[in-house]
């Protein structure tokens, strides 16, 4: 009984460890994340957001430009816009409109970062080093201004199993990109682990 | 001196409206219009029509299309089922609007929030040929050779965030909404057309049933 204090402060402790620190870090190319990268051409995609106990539907659309930046616009499917944003390589990002509901700096930096994620904005190959952990998965890591960006990928750098972005401890969010179809996934996931907040995107064939 | 300034600004006016849309010349006295487009709408208890809409998004050269089907029933039932490429169903029946996407249904009242009722009243007003009468917008009547043109610009500030001006072409057979167009301030627009339509037909309540 006495331990138990100590018990409690260990765990604690252990709680708080960072995923990462037990993986082992290894010398690979980091370059093999980019064969995952989606080349959004104009791609739709049907969307449900649920936040904090609302749920929002809509639909988003993400095309690159011929400067090679890409813009995201989310509409209502009745037509009405909630924002356009545009994002370009040399870590630019402009808001072309949003609606003045949404316009909240912390709502606006949630979802750039969660863009930035999914899109592999901001992966510069000199700063990048890989991590392996147990089950043989390669954490590709990406240090961003704040936090770090990680891609969970195969040992033979054949499928993205999901992606991460985290704190100095924890992970933030967690997103997946699956079922690719000529370079464009079917579904994305992404997962806010420290509030309620959840965007799932399903792709649509134009008409 | 006077008469020669204010016959060209009336010229210069009506050169410009033309202009505006081509094949369309605006209407200097709209009672004869109004007179005729309110008794069709009192004619007019049912519409039910097919609808494609289109998202057209200027700068990035893309656009939306989406269909389905629409039903209207006075006074202020509406109902529009987008089929392809999605599902999502609302439901407009007296101030309650109903939602329902693939995943979740939801139920807001647009007495709660004024900007929900009053895009809320663009649609049923649409239909209803009760457009002319809304006091968020001002309007300008413009006629072609097969339609008239309703021009509406919005004088609410909130709605002035969302639309630059709507656009409802009237058909003159009819006197009944072909198509609806909203224009953004950012330059991309929504078309909605309505084709096939019905009107007067029987449709059931249940049809707008919000449960």
């Amino acid at each position: 009984m006495r331990y138990l204090p100590f018990i409690s402060f260990l765990i604690s402790l252990l709680a708080c460890s960072s995923p990462y620190t037990k993986m082992q870090k290894i010398s690979r190319d980091a370059g093999c994340v980019q064969k995952f990268r989606p080349a959004f051409d104009g791609t739709l995609y049907n969307t449900k957001v649920d936040v904090v106990g609302k749920h929002l539907s809509g639909l988003l659309l993400i095309k690159t430009m011929p400067d090679s930046s890409t813009r995201i616009v989310f509409t209502s499917e009745i037509g009405f816009k909630f924002f356009d944003f545009g994002f370009s390589h040399d870590s630019g990002f402009k808001i072309y409109y949003i609606l003045k509901q949404m316009d909240k700096k912390a709502v606006i930096k949630t979802l750039r970062k969660d863009f930035e994620l999914i899109m592999m904005y901001n992966i510069p190959m000199q700063d990048a080093y890989v991590l392996k952990n147990k089950e043989n998965y390669y954490y590709y890591a990406f240090p961003q201004e704040k936090g770090i960006n990680y891609y969970i990928i195969d040992s033979a750098c054949s499928q993205l199993l999901s992606m991460e972005r985290s704190s100095k401890r924890k992970v933030v969010v967690e997103a997946v990109m699956q079922q690719y179809h000529n370079g464009l996934p079917d579904t994305i996931g992404i997962t806010h682990k420290n509030f309620n907040f959840t965007i799932g995107l399903k792709r649509l064939e134009k008409k | 001196m006077c008469k020669r300034i204010f016959l060209s600004i009336v010229l210069l006016y009506g050169f410009f409206a033309k202009a505006q849309y081509p094949g369309y010349t605006l209407l200097t006295n709209s009672t004869v219009f109004k007179e005729q487009f309110a008794a069709a709408s009192l004619k007019t208890n049912t519409i039910q029509s097919d609808f494609v809409q289109e998202k057209n998004l200027s700068m990035l050269s893309e656009k939306i299309v989406s269909k389905g089907k629409f039903w209207f029933k006075k006074e202020n039932f509406v109902r529009m089922e987008y089929n392809q490429p999605f599902k999502y169903l609302m439901i407009l029946n007296n101030g309650k609007v109903y939602i329902k996407d693939a995943q979740k249904e939801n139920t807001v009242s647009s007495a709660s929030n004024k900007l929900f009722r009053q895009i809320n009243n663009i649609l049923i007003d649409c239909m209803k040929g009760s457009a002319l009468n809304n006091p968020d917008f001002t309007a300008r009547i413009f006629e072609g050779r097969q339609a008239f043109l309703l021009e509406l610009s919005p004088t609410a500030t909130n709605l002035k965030d969302f639309f630059q001006h709507i656009n409802i072409i009237v058909d003159k057979k009819d006197y009944t909404a072909t198509s609806i167009e909203m224009y953004e301030p950012g330059g991309d627009n929504t078309v909605i057309h309505f084709t096939n339509k019905q009107l007067n037909s029987t449709i059931p309540d249940a049809l707008f049933t919000i449960h």
